[in-house]
């Protein structure tokens, strides 16, 4: 009884935070007020010569991240080939 | 229309994922988790974004569904050729 | 794993090659239409996945080696790295071929256009080299699972099976 007292109150506190947090939220389809955004929109074709911003900012503004990722793709394929390699036992 | 469109699409990812965990079958739960993720995707592309929806509809309903399935099948192999040991 | 049935052996070679076909467009159109060298990539690695579950394992690994993936992934990275290294004249990534004309560097009208495929520098390079790295590495964590559970697969197997059940 006690136990599922304490779940309810649980469950109350993480709804609360979750109702307020995405009350917060940016409205969807509504322009940025960031002026950093308005910049890529704006000057990404004439700068770097893309159609598509989304993969002007992922390969050349950010490249560095994108740099990042796979490494993490390499990484994952280390741990993977390590974890499955032929053991000594095995054949 | 496009509310109601979104209210399909979550209407049937949470009766997807619903029948993921209530199926008994491993190969039924593995099929229903496909089609959450394929009707994922098809959220995401409403939501304009379809970068993520290519991303989601590769990885979610095509890699993971068939590692899935291999895995299902290493464990019947196992299941036939008694316990788990390893011969 | 064991060959599945006829079915799904055909439904699986017709569409695979749709599928690699579908991923290739991906990453060579990924600065023009949406999607990318990530995207892409995943959509050919799903190619392998397919013909894996659909005609076992025996018949995959006959000519997809695994070194072939991993040359392809390590190639991959370093055309990757090199292309972000080419361009440390001004900083580390920047787009040293875009709108200098040649292959990579056809100028792009400002506003809508109707796309240029040759336009977008070191973009388009990163994309390939990025695309040629996921299709390894998925492809070869997918091959090397499915090289693990044979430890535990009884040496009868070969024969064609219908369904899982």
């Amino acid at each position: 009884m006690k136990k599922k007292v304490l779940f309810l109150i649980a469950i109350l506190v993480v709804a609360g935070v979750f109702w307020g947090a995405l009350s917060r939220v940016h409205p969807f389809g509504e322009k940025a007020r960031a002026p950093m955004d308005d910049y890529y929109l704006e000057n990404a074709q004439q700068e770097r010569s893309v159609n598509n911003v989304v993969t002007a900012i992922v390969f050349d503004y950010r490249g560095f991240d994108t740099l990042g990722e796979a490494a993490v793709l390499f990484t994952a394929v280390c741990s993977v080939l390590a974890l499955f390699r032929k053991g000594s036992e095995g054949k | 229309m496009n509310g109601f469109a979104h209210i399909a699409v979550l209407a049937m990812i949470i009766i997807a994922g619903f029948y993921a965990v209530w199926f008994r079958d491993l190969l039924s739960s593995v099929i229903s988790l496909a089609v959450f993720s394929l009707l994922l995707s098809l959220e995401f592309f409403i939501l304009q974004a379809p970068d993520v929806a290519i991303a989601e509809a590769a990885i979610g309903a095509g890699l993971s569904t068939a590692i899935y399935i291999i895995a299902l099948r290493a464990c019947n192999a196992l299941k036939k050729s008694g316990g788990g040991d390893r011969k | 794993m064991n060959p599945l049935s006829v079915v799904v052996r055909t439904i699986c070679d017709v569409f695979a090659w749709f599928m690699g076909i579908y991923g290739i467009y991906i990453i060579i159109h990924g600065h023009l239409t949406p999607g990318g060298g990530f995207q892409g990539g995943a959509v050919v690695a799903t190619m392998a996945a397919f013909l894996l579950v659909s005609h076992g394992g025996k018949k995959l690994l006959s000519f997809a080696k695994p070194g072939f993936y991993s040359g392809i992934e390590t190639a991959g990275l370093l055309i990757f790295i090199t292309t972000g290294f080419l361009g440390l004249s001004a900083t580390f990534f920047y787009n040293f071929l875009a709108g200098r004309g040649g292959l990579f560097g056809a100028v792009v009208p400002i506003g809508p256009n109707s796309g240029i495929l040759n336009s977008a520098g070191t973009i388009s390079v990163m994309n390939m080299a990025v695309g040629l790295e996921v299709i390894g590495g998925l492809s070869l964590i997918l091959i090397y699972m499915f090289k693990g559970i044979r430890l535990f697969d009884d040496q009868t197997g070969g024969s064609e099976t219908g369904h899982d059940r």
